[in-house]
């Protein structure tokens, strides 16, 4: 227990920096985006690396990342979102257009993609900030079917769309459609939300 | 869940193409209790990125950030770049709504500085019809502009825009939106292969555009990038 709150203290420290260098940054205090990169590069790489599967191409969506972080800090409300879960997304999205443009170069889904969505094992890190927010994504994930859950996380992880599930689990497009809704309006209801 | 509420998880999820996509992206701009919609999904989604282990990328990427940054910016820029967004929509017969697309993604710059690398315009005529797609260049940006606003989505079929390249291999410069000025960012790979004189295809395909590994469809209509 001692160590469990020692790391939560450090998290808690961590993500405070962060969000004061995101408010920095924001005021136009350009050498912050330093800070924010030594903290936070490792972690959105490998959002970036995972969806697009090519070091180089990660790393240009990264640089695209970090550029326009720095161009628009002003977007990011300090009040609303966690800082490393906003910077997660904008990883996560910029990878994913990367991905949809160039879509000609490249298979539609990585090589590990069948055998790394199974991989749900939960890490203490740093987007766990809260964890019981934590907690629930992945408990109320954990409670769909096993397909609904397979395709919900491949779309997150692997940036697939509906077209690309279909094909890859050799379903028709509407069979894939209705799972996915069914795993969403769940998913929805279990994170208790304004969404249902 | 309504539909709308479906759509938004779909559109966080990136789940959608075609013209789903295009609503949903439409919804994204015209609607903030969408947007805040899509928002909510990601940020609950979010913590499973943990799940991700870290990687640490090159160490040369910082320095290509900070060089980046360090070009010149702002202040008497921002003028001139209006100045020129003015010219290239009367040279080019942009309309304003695309002028409009333009100037937001010209206007808060404060990062890499423009080159004077002059925009290339290209406009798609749609069969016999008064309608083109019209298509601009910002190769200080690697953006493209896509304006297919006078058209509307048949259901049935989307229609894909294609980069002819020298070696005359196609290469996707993704799907129309009819209805729609669409921004995007170009690989740079893909964005060097644009010059003056490069020739552009329209084609018809299955919505959400070619399959992937699949070749273009039929070719529909035709342009070419040229200096303004």
């Amino acid at each position: 227990m001692v160590s469990d709150t020692l790391t939560e203290t450090a998290a808690n420290t961590s993500r405070e920096r962060l969000r004061a260098d995101m408010v920095r940054l924001a005021s136009g205090d350009r050498s912050s985006l330093g800070d924010i990169y030594s903290a936070t590069s490792a972690k959105l790489f490998g959002i970036c690396l995972r969806i697009l599967n090519d070091r180089g191409e990660a790393e240009d969506a990264l640089q695209d990342v970090y550029l326009g972080l720095w161009q628009r800090a002003d977007r990011y409300d300090p009040a609303r979102a966690s800082p490393i879960s906003w910077l997660a997304t904008l990883a996560r999205n910029r990878a994913i257009d990367r991905l949809r443009s160039s879509k000609r170069v490249r298979d539609s889904l990585p090589e590990n993609a069948a055998t790394a969505v199974e991989d749900d094992t939960p890490l203490a890190d740093s987007l766990a900030e809260d964890k019981q927010r934590d907690a629930r994504i992945h408990h109320c994930l954990g409670k769909l079917e096993k397909r609904q859950q397979s395709a919900i996380r491949t779309a997150f992880f692997d940036g697939a769309t509906y077209r690309e599930l279909a094909e890859t689990q050799g379903v028709p497009l509407g069979t894939m459609k209705s799972w996915v809704r069914r795993g969403l309006a769940a998913l929805g209801k279990c994170l208790g939300s304004d969404n249902e | 869940m309504n539909e709308r509420s479906r759509l938004a998880a779909e559109h966080a999820l990136g789940l959608l193409t075609g013209e789903e996509a295009m609503q949903a992206r439409g919804l994204m701009a015209s609607d903030a209790d969408f947007a805040a919609e899509v928002a909510g999904w990601e940020e609950r989604l979010a913590p499973l990125m943990d799940e991700l282990p870290d990687v640490e990328p090159g160490p040369e990427l910082w320095n290509r950030i900070e060089a980046a940054m360090a070009q010149p910016s702002e202040g008497a820029e921002v003028v001139t770049l209006r100045k020129r967004v003015r010219s290239w929509q009367l040279a080019s017969g942009l309309s304003a709504a695309a002028a409009v697309a333009l100037a937001l993604f010209a206007f808060p710059i404060g990062g890499p500085a423009p080159t004077q690398d002059a925009p290339l315009v290209a406009s798609i005529p749609i069969g016999d019809t008064q309608l083109r797609v019209g298509v601009t260049f910002l190769p200080e940006r690697d953006e493209l502009l896509v304006s297919a606003s006078g058209l509307t989505a048949d259901g049935v079929h989307d229609h894909e825009l294609w980069l002819v390249d020298e070696a005359g291999q196609t290469r996707s410069l993704g799907v129309v939106e009819p209805g729609f000025e669409r921004r995007v960012t170009l690989e740079p790979t893909l964005a060097s292969a644009i010059a003056n004189g490069s020739d552009l295809v329209l084609t018809r395909e299955p919505l959400g555009g070619a399959p992937a590994g699949a070749s273009a469809g039929p070719v529909v209509a035709s342009g070419e990038f040229a200096k303004i």
